[in-house]
């Protein structure tokens, strides 16, 4: 995986969580994108297209969950992960589309590297080629 | 509360066929039968009964006397009732003043130790009013179920309402901790020698990253942002912990040996780093009973061992604050109507009554800032009964210990 031919999306309506996250990823040699909403995340998705992204679910739009579940019908190669402050398995729904409890993330995350896996994980897979959106 | 028993004479069935029937009963009845019947009435109810003067001396009582206080019926005429069941003489205390001023009395919850087991007692005391003023009925019952049940009640509402506070809160305290620990990350990495940006950024403003890092390193800034680190980490984890309590649901179920289990807890008891800080567990004689140990039971094991863990925890503490000389816990497994039990049992100080009914509300600690918050038994509490359907309780003497036992259905609920 060549980490700068990686991009993830970042989709928080916190700018302090958006910022340190992207600052951490971004050290890390990914490339960033951000979105404060899921309605505008939707704008451009098709245009970015994500290897990975990563969602709050708590957003002052639609929510996360109800994000991934459109996103993915016009980003189905993208691996989307939930960076959230509740205790949460993922919805029927988004099992239905691949996603298990490893791609839940629960705030605050203490142990980076095993973001750093999952991502690195699903950009090695083949259903995760950053250009097959 | 009081009952009126006798008062109400149901005047509209006066001329029923009831009546009649009673009417002609009465009639063919001599003394000895209404002896036995009034006998029969009095031994087959539940309650522990007798009848007593002024002084407190016995003329009547019934069965569950006798067995209570092991002595009988003819051995107890005459004799005073709080030699008979000594344990309940401050409240029989009070029967002559009921009785001076023909006023029923009532003791609503009167704690009773037999052995290691704690029971719970109420007593009515109703002076008669005919002839034989002067004198008292006694009616003692064992409430044990009843005063569990109601102290489990009020549990699982006190969790509800921290477990709902805690869910709307967790999200809102979550975020900033979140960028406050990303944060403190990024500024390690951000002077790190492993990122070929930094380097290019202090070449920029004149300096070399050697010369920053030395810097930072003499003023000791890695050592603040590893503190900022694990302070952010140990708010995270009391967030975490009280999200416990209104989370259920989703756990992973297996089936294991109860015994391994307890196994298992123990050794990581005497590795976890926390508990070595506060009391070194080799020093702590563990006594294994294990009664069932082949007996395997459906559980979610690592949160079962976590609240196994808080347990020991609590043990250990005690143990150490107060030195006892021979410290030891003992831990047992038992298989008791239908329910798999564990139990954990210290020679530690043990606590009063008023604080052992507090001991699992959340935050509820008697410990110093910094070494106990209270949440331990309130999430051990919620583990044990949300996710396990299972009980949990306290017996606890000053001076003598403490013991948790645990108790869990074998056969799970369907649904
Ligand atoms: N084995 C024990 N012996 C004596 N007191 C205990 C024991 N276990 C718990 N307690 C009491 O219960 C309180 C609550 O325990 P816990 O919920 O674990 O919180 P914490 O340990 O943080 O104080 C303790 O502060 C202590 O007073
Ligand atoms: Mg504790």
């Amino acid at each position: 995986m060549n980490k700068s031919e990686v991009s993830i999306l970042i989709v928080d309506d916190d700018e302090i969580v958006r910022e340190s996250m992207g600052a951490f990823l971004e050290d890390e040699g990914f490339i960033i994108h951000f979105a404060d909403s899921g309605e505008e995340a939707l704008e451009n998705i098709a245009f970015l297209r994500p290897v990975v992204c990563i969602s709050d679910m708590r957003l002052a739009g639609i929510s996360g969950e109800a994000f991934i579940v459109q996103a993915y019908s016009v980003c189905p190669a993208t691996g989307y992960l939930l960076h959230t402050g509740m205790a949460y398995s993922p919805s029927p729904e988004l099992r239905a589309l691949g996603m298990t409890q490893e791609d839940v993330f629960q705030k605050p995350i203490t142990h980076f590297s095993v973001l750093i896996n999952r991502i690195a994980a699903i950009a090695s897979t083949g259903r995760m080629e950053y250009s097959a959106c | 509360m009081i009952e009126k028993a006798g008062t109400d004479e149901n005047s509209d069935s006066a001329e029923g066929p009831l009546q009649k029937k009673a009417d002609s009963r009465v009639l063919l009845a001599d003394n000895e039968r209404l002896k036995k019947a009034l006998i029969d009435v009095l031994d087959t109810l539940p309650s522990i009964i007798a009848r007593i003067d002024r002084e407190g001396r016995v003329d009547l009582v019934n069965r569950q006397l006798e067995l209570f206080s092991g002595v009988s019926a003819a051995e107890a005429f005459g004799v005073l009732l709080e030699s008979l069941i000594p344990h309940f003489t401050p409240q029989l205390r009070q029967v002559a003043e009921a009785i001076d001023r023909q006023n029923p009395i009532s003791f609503a919850k009167i704690q009773y130790c037999s052995g290691t087991d704690v029971l719970y007692f109420s007593m009515h005391v109703y002076p008669l009013r005919n002839e034989n003023s002067g004198m008292a009925v006694i009616r003692i019952d064992d409430i044990t179920e009843h005063v569990r049940i109601e102290e489990s009640m009020i549990q699982s509402e006190k969790m509800m309402m921290v477990g709902g506070l805690a869910a709307g809160m967790a999200h809102e305290i979550n975020n900033p901790l979140g960028a406050i620990m990303q944060h403190a990350q990024n500024i390690e990495r951000r002077v790190s020698l492993t990122i070929p940006a930094n380097s290019k950024a202090a070449e920029e403003v004149g300096v070399s990253l050697d010369q920053v890092r030395a810097y930072l390193e003499k003023r000791n800034i890695f050592e603040f942002l590893e503190h900022i680190r694990t302070a952010g980490s140990r708010a995270a984890e009391i967030v975490t912990n009280m999200l416990k309590f209104s989370r259920r649901g989703h756990s992973r179920i297996e089936t294991v040996v109860l015994a391994s289990v307890l196994d298992q807890v123990l050794a990581l008891a005497a590795t976890d780093y926390d508990m070595k800080k506060l009391y070194d567990f080799r020093h702590i004689e563990l006594v294994r009973e294990y009664s069932a140990d082949t007996l395997r039971v459906a559980m979610n094991v690592s949160e079962m061992e976590h609240a196994l863990l808080n347990i020991l925890k609590n043990a250990a503490q005690a143990i150490s604050e107060a030195a006892v000389a021979n410290p030891r816990i003992t831990v047992r497994t038992l298989s008791v109507d239908g329910m798999a039990a564990i139990e954990v049992e210290d020679n530690g100080p043990g606590m009063d009554e008023t604080i052992r009914l507090r001991i699992f509300d959340p935050f509820f600690s008697t410990k110093e800032i910094g070494v106990g918050i209270g949440l331990g038994l309130s999430v051990t509490y919620a583990i044990v009964t949300r996710e396990h359907h299972g009980t949990i309780e306290a017996w606890s003497q000053p001076g003598v210990g403490s013991r948790f036992t645990i108790k869990i259905p074998l056969h799970r609920r369907n649904g």
